[in-house]
């Protein structure tokens, strides 16, 4: 799986793992200090303690699930944890585990990384500053040091699961992979080193894919494929979508060069052009993304799915609305979506959504 | 007993009807005036001379005149949500209320609308202010508590390098440098760097009459003034922070307390047993910081609004701008992100000599379970409460009053 990778020069067991909680990791520099990057998931519906509940308050509940699951052991094996300030549930968990992890509940040392979306001087030069401190911590996890060959070792196999994706997603739009199969490849991306997910990335197609009506998906991630199958079932094929644990996941960019400092200063600069996401970025440029990437997947009709006490995403709904609107679209959303109700509800509003798509094809055709 | 409200809370809410009449005015004739939020950097304002509303007080007016559930309508017509961040959301509903509903003939639209990106939410409100015609908005960054190095409260005033952190401070700074561009581009004013110094000293003289005020309450045996009758008294002068009015009102306040410690006056001569509030105030409900003193003799002493207006605000330095900078960039961690949170609040306990503590809990903050735990780990009992403060209905089910008195009977024993 890896022989193609030159190893390191010193002999080593595994290749130590650092969790990620949330989508800003700028994964070259993880990759270069010699750890893999995991990203922490969580899910629609699994139940969570109340330990979890409680910690946290009010949130999402994929953030109580991803808190449990750290605090449950399930992650005893990472080396260190990186937490986002990518949405105020992600801060949450960060302020608690540093908490915990301080009186040894968690057996890793907790980092955060503190990333600003909106570009511009400022926020570029904290933003560069943030990640000289998250390759230092990576590096007091690895006992390696960044350097020239290790960063340039890092962008090939980056940009290798990066073409992977690329190609992945110019199969979801010739109808050639599902949706679900393309969130389990973007998870194995998030989670497995760059060799063995790519592996994963270039099998996932599926032969159903050309069955249903192609539709985009906006409002919260999906932490795992359980909803996107109740949607497929429904006779839609998601052919693309602007959140952070897919299409809009930072994965596969990197930059070439041999000099720390400038990878930096330029991965900053890379993460002020990302995708907006929900909870970081205005509704204006929520609704230009929309607008770009319905153009580019050619769907037919926009699905907005909403978890409760994720309200970022809601306030984008108008101006989503009026996108898809202009493009003579139709759009189905549900708000404020219960953690136990999540599938009932996805199947009402993709089934409502495929009947409309049906409808207004049989009067076109 | 005494129900005789402090003169200074009288005045400071008499005060601020009147400031709204006149802003309102000068905004209508075509003045620009600022809509902002309550942890905004509102002395840039001041420096500018722009006049200012803070969202959040005036979120307070439109509930109190019942025009909050219309609001909310106004929002949901335009596609908007209706449940979340109420309380920052609610003046942008008011907006669209037709001339007769609207509290106090309603909020001129504002020039300007500025905001730090706290949360997921407050952003896209703001966004939305900008859509609107004539309105503007500016954003600054909300960046996460990191350092939180131990006794904040020792630190913030004058070492706030090591309490916040050079890296948080220079982001906030250069974006209060922007804003200031961005407003003076707009109004054809020029910021004045001495002028900003003296509103950062009028707000550090303002934050010492708060302290001593703070201090007196604090010390004082039996308690002189009720914590429901310092809420305006502070908040208000908080609004008009870094004027000769503000610290006037501040040291009115602390004169009425101490002319009623000087007179031996108590809101309850039976006090045996000292509380403290934690969480934002119950404002369905006021009595009931009342209720317990005939049965139990127990009175609450301390709630956070004096208490963070003491500790929170002062900074003291030879650039205004970087201290501007460290009164925000930290300013809601103070209160709300544990381990600075949980630290404070075992202070202040200990600091007032309170025998327990109600705590509101708050589902919009992390880990206050954490609070409760250092404050039982200093001895002091805890009776945590689940409810959203500002619904009737919510409250109603936490059975606060009922669960208070079996807390003080079960767990907070008479002082001698
Ligand atoms: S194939 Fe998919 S499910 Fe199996 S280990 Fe890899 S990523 Fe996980
Ligand atoms: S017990 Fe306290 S509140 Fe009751 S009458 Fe006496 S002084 Fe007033």
């Amino acid at each position: 799986m890896s022989a193609s990778v030159p190893g390191p020069a010193a002999p080593r067991t595994a290749t130590p793992r650092v969790g990620v909680i949330g989508a800003d990791v700028p994964r070259q520099l993880v990759l270069a200090a010699g750890a893999t990057p995991v990203r922490i998931f969580g899910s629609w519906s699994q139940p969570y303690s109340s330990e979890a509940a409680e910690l946290l308050g009010a949130v999402d509940a994929v953030a109580a699930r991803i808190l449990d699951e750290v605090l449950s052991g399930a992650h005893d094996d990472l080396a260190g944890l990186v937490v986002c300030n990518d949405s105020a549930a992600d801060l949450r968990i960060f302020y608690v585990l540093r908490i915990l992890s301080e009186r040894g509940r968690v057996p890793f040392p907790v980092h955060l990384l503190d990333a600003p979306r909106d570009g511009g001087a400022p926020r570029d030069r904290f933003v560069g500053r943030q990640y000289d401190r998250l390759v230092a911590f990576c590096e007091s996890l690895t006992g390696e040091r960044i350097d020239a060959a290790g960063l340039r070792l890092a962008a090939r196999r980056e940009r290798e699961l990066g073409r992977a994706l690329t190609a992945l997603r110019a199969r979801r739009r010739a109808r050639e992979c599902s949706g679900a199969a393309a969130l389990h490849a973007y998870v194995a991306a998030a989670t497995l080193p760059p060799e063995h997910a790519m592996a994963i990335v270039d099998d996932a197609a599926s032969a159903d894919a050309r069955d249903g009506e192609p539709v985009f998906v906006t409002g919260s991630a999906h932490p795992e494929a359980s909803v996107y199958r109740v949607i497929e079932a429904a006779g839609l094929v998601v052919v693309g979508e602007d959140h952070d644990t897919a299409d809009a996941a930072w994965i596969g960019d990197a930059v070439d060069t041999g000099d720390r400092d400038e990878a930096v200063g330029r991965l900053a600069q890379r993460h002020a052009a990302r995708p907006p996401l929900a909870a970081r970025s205005r509704t204006r440029e929520r609704a230009a993304e929309l607008e770009r990437r319905l153009a580019e997947t050619d769907a037919s009709g926009v699905l907005a799915l909403v978890r409760e006490l994720d309200d970022g995403p809601v306030w984008d709904l108008p101006g989503q609305r009026a996108v898809a609107e202009r493009r003579g679209l139709p759009i189905a959303s549900r708000a404020r979506i219960a953690p136990e109700a999540a599938l009932v509800e996805a199947e009402e509003v993709a089934s409502a959504l495929a009947g409309e798509l049906a409808a207004a094809g049989q009067v076109t055709r | 007993m005494t129900t005789d409200r402090l003169g200074s809370a009288v005045a400071a809410t008499r005060h601020q009807k009147d400031w709204f009449a006149q802003t309102t005015e000068r905004a209508r004739s075509g003045e620009p005036i600022a809509l902002v939020n309550a942890d905004a950097p509102h002395e840039i304002l001041r420096a500018l001379d722009i006049p200012y509303v803070v969202t959040q007080w005036w979120s307070s007016i439109i509930a109190a005149k019942q025009a909050g559930p219309a609001a909310m309508e106004r929002l949901v017509a335009r596609g908007l949500p209706d449940f979340s961040l109420q309380y920052d959301a609610m003046p942008l509903g008011e907006q669209d209320l037709p001339a007769e509903q609207r509290p106090w003939g309603g909020l001129p639209a504002p020039d300007f609308a500025i905001a730090e990106r706290s949360g997921d939410v407050t952003q896209k409100i703001f966004e939305q202010w900008g859509e609107r015609p004539g309105t503007e908005t500016f954003l600054l960054s909300r960046t996460g508590a990191d350092p939180v190095p131990a006794r904040w409260w020792e630190l913030v005033p004058r070492d706030w390098e090591t309490a916040f952190g050079t890296d948080r401070l220079d982001l906030l700074q250069a974006e209060l440098e922007e804003l200031v561009a961005w407003l003076e581009e707009r109004t054809g004013r020029r910021f004045d760097t001495g002028r900003l110094a003296e509103i950062m000293a009028l707000g550090n003289e303002q934050a010492e009459w708060n302290r001593r005020t703070r201090d007196l309450i604090a010390t004082a045996r039996p308690t002189p003034v009720m914590v429901n009758d310092t809420m305006p008294a502070v908040m208000v002068p908080q609004w008009h922070r870094g004027t000769q009015w503000a610290v006037d009102a501040a040291r009115s306040l602390y004169e009425d307390v101490a002319a009623r410690v000087e007179a031996g006056h108590a809101v309850c001569t039976g006090e045996r047993r000292r509380l403290m509030w934690i969480g934002r105030g119950l404002w369905t409900d006021l009595a009931m910081y009342r209720r317990f003193h005939d049965e139990f003799g127990a009175v609450f002493v301390w709630s956070m609004y004096l208490a963070i207006a003491a500790d929170g605000y002062p900074r003291y330095g030879d650039d205004p701008m970087r201290a501007l900078a460290a009164r925000f960039v930290g300013f809601t961690d103070q209160l709300y992100v544990p381990p600075w949170s949980s630290d404070w609040y075992v202070k202040e306990a200990l600091g007032h000599g309170v025998d327990g503590v109600v705590h509101l809990v708050a589902d919009d903050t992390p880990g206050p379970g954490f609070i409760t735990e250092a404050l039982e780990a200093a001895g002091i009992p805890v009776l945590e409460i689940r409810a959203n403060n500002s619904d009737a209905r919510s409250v109603r089910a936490a059975r606060i009053p009922e669960r208070i008195a079996e807390f003080l009977s079960a767990r907070v024993p008479e002082r001698s």
